[in-house]
């Protein structure tokens, strides 16, 4: 196994947990944390594979995918904050007042 | 090609976004300063702001396809054409929250979501697919929240842990296709051909990945599970404005990936079925789901899923008659969806409507608006005499056509899906019009004040609904000349 193989499927490895935290886990800041770790396989991939290559875009592109992680995370948590002030919780389960047939 | 000249002379090319970005800058200041009459200075300015980008856009047609900063963004007849569009979608919305006292940060959104969806239009890498899609999104989720109640909150946070879920399939997929081609422009002739030669999986995955994502903003099954929410929590005008310019975005960058991974027909995939199977779930699912439905915006909520089938069954045709049949429909969605709302808006003001029973009656104390909504009832049905007619007609004999030149058995049923689905949804569609106008009106109900500005748009938009099905032909021969090339 080359060393690209190998990061490649610590990519695939990072990815994987980060979606099973997301559907396993209830805190809505735990599902933020899988999520991050989503991203992070991607930027892995992206910078392992720009080895590969002449140009820097894969570096570039992970560089606008941390940009945008970091603008997610703090629109995410003043949302958690806001409906945590409503209901006392961040587990999206018992923030259910929304539903079918009202 | 990188060299500052080349992005000084692309500057020239984005003349409407500059303009957007610098009205965002000066109702950020304005908002500081400004204590009477806050909410109509900002309407204001942004409006004519919009405008002009509006106009600049229309004055420079035709736009010759151009790459521009350093091939990120093209210019050509098909972004400017939804360019158009996003910002009159952008500017009705402001209009019809002209009557409420929105905050500077309301109207900064949703320039900001009318700047990302611009931009989407426009590219052709996946660096700024990001940077615009991620615009979009995040100011959605906070716009989704601007209730400022419990619901309110609730939708927003919904909408925001599924959408940024879908945005990390999306970058995730990037990855993989970057690692297989090795460039990130999928417009370029090095996509085409490494994905020609490539027989990995991993393609198949990467491109479900990134579709996703794209489906998710559209609002196709299965990625429209945050929409009812969403749409139902979020304050009307707001739920206006997504159910229309993000999903139009998604769709423009729908229609460009499909085309990019399509190879020009030589994948191994057929895309075709795919789009078409999408297209049937979001169409049988949303009309089904909204049969049940008692809340008026769950209610079109649905309907939106639904008319996300319509919008997806003209690009299942991977054909340039169908993505113009789309183009059509896009227009006439907006009109519609825009009406629908503004009209609900306008009942809701005046008192809480959770259930479609408490329309009982309301059309005689509010003839306008009622009615107003009525036909866009009927135009989201597809009867005649409104452009929903037109357009439902248009899709579905470009659907025919593409069967008859292919003889795929998907997309002849996604035809029939189509049709039967227009008599399923008349039964949920026209369940307002029946307590409008049928059901007495409850003793003591005030007759129902609208400004003069609101019935104006409200007319507006109706007589550009029926103008749309007697004179289609104006609009129809405008999208004809726009060719799409990838």
């Amino acid at each position: 196994m080359t060393e690209t193989d190998f990061l490649f499927y610590l990519g695939v490895l990072l990815f994987c947990s980060g979606l099973m935290i997301v559907f396993t886990k209830k805190n809505a800041l735990l599902i933020l944390m899988g999520i991050e770790l989503m991203l992070n396989a991607a930027n892995l991939n992206l910078v392992v594979f720009n080895r590969q290559q002449t140009g820097m875009d894969g570096q570039l592109f992970a560089l606008f995918v941390i940009l945008v992680a970091v603008c997610e995370a703090a629109v995410g948590i003043a949302i958690i904050l806001r409906v945590y002030h409503y209901y006392k919780s961040a587990v999206p389960d018992q923030v259910s007042d929304l539903k079918e047939h009202e | 090609m990188h060299q500052p000249a080349s992005i000084t002379s692309s500057l020239a090319f984005v003349i409407p976004e500059i303009i957007l970005v610098v009205s965002i800058c000066i109702t950020l200041v304005l908002g500081l300063f400004l204590k009477q009459n806050k909410s109509a200075v900002l309407v204001l300015v942004t409006g004519v702001a919009m405008l002009t980008a509006i106009c600049f856009v229309v004055w420079n047609w035709p736009h010759q396809p151009e790459p521009i900063f350093a091939g990120t963004l093209r210019t050509d007849d098909f972004a400017a054409f939804f360019r158009v569009l996003f910002l009159s979608g952008g500017s009705l919305t402001l209009f019809i929250s002209l009557q409420k006292e929105s905050a500077t940060e309301y109207v900064i959104l949703i320039q900001a979501i009318v700047l990302g969806a611009c931009l989407l239009a426009m590219s052709m890498h996946f660096a700024t697919v990001l940077v615009s899609l991620e615009l979009v999104s995040l100011s959605g989720y906070v716009l989704a929240g601007f209730a400022f109640n419990k619901s309110s909150s609730e939708g927003s946070m919904k909408y925001f842990l599924m959408g940024s879920v879908a945005t990390a399939c999306l970058v995730y997929g990037v990855s993989l296709i970057y690692g297989i081609t090795g460039t990130l422009d999928f417009s370029s002739q090095q996509f085409v051909d490494t994905l020609i030669q490539s027989q990995s999986g991993l393609i198949l995955i990467a491109a479900f990945l990134i579709l996703a994502a794209v489906l998710f903003k559209i609002t196709a099954v299965p990625f429209h599970l945050w929409a009812p929410d969403v749409y139902q929590s979020a304050p009307t005008p707001v739920v206006a404005f997504l159910s229309v310019v993000p999903k139009l975005a998604g769709l423009v960058l729908f229609i460009k990936i499909v085309l990019a991974f399509n190879l020009f027909g030589q994948a191994t995939l057929d895309w075709r079925v795919v789009i078409a199977g999408i297209s049937i779930l979001s169409i049988l699912i949303g009309n089904l789901s909204a049969l049940a439905q008692t809340n008026p915006k769950r209610m079109l909520a649905y309907s939106s899923i639904a008319q996300a089938g319509f919008l997806l069954a003209g690009v299942a045709t991977l054909d340039l008659a169908g993505i113009h049949a789309t183009m059509f429909y896009a227009v006439v969605f907006l009109l519609m969806n825009l009406l629908a709302f503004t009209t609900l808006h306008f009942f809701e003001k005046w008192k809480a409507l959770p259930t479609m029973a408490h329309f009982a009656g309301l059309g005689r104390v509010a003839f306008i608006p009622a009615s107003a909504l009525v036909i866009a009832l009927v135009a989201l049905t597809g009867l005649p005499p409104t452009a929903g007619f037109t357009a439902k007609l248009l899709v579905f004999s470009s659907l025919w056509s593409a069967w008859a030149d292919s003889g795929l058995t998907v997309l002849l049923i996604l035809f029939i899906v189509g049709l039967l689905n227009t008599v399923v949804a008349l039964y949920f569609y026209l369940k307002i019009p029946y307590y409008l106008f049928l059901k007495e009106t409850p003793p003591g109900t005030a007759s129902i004040k609208i400004s003069f500005t609101g019935n104006l748009l409200v007319i507006i938009l109706v007589i550009a609904i029926i103008w749309l099905f007697l004179n289609p032909g104006l609009l129809m021969g405008w999208i004809n000349r726009i060719t799409f090339v990838l």
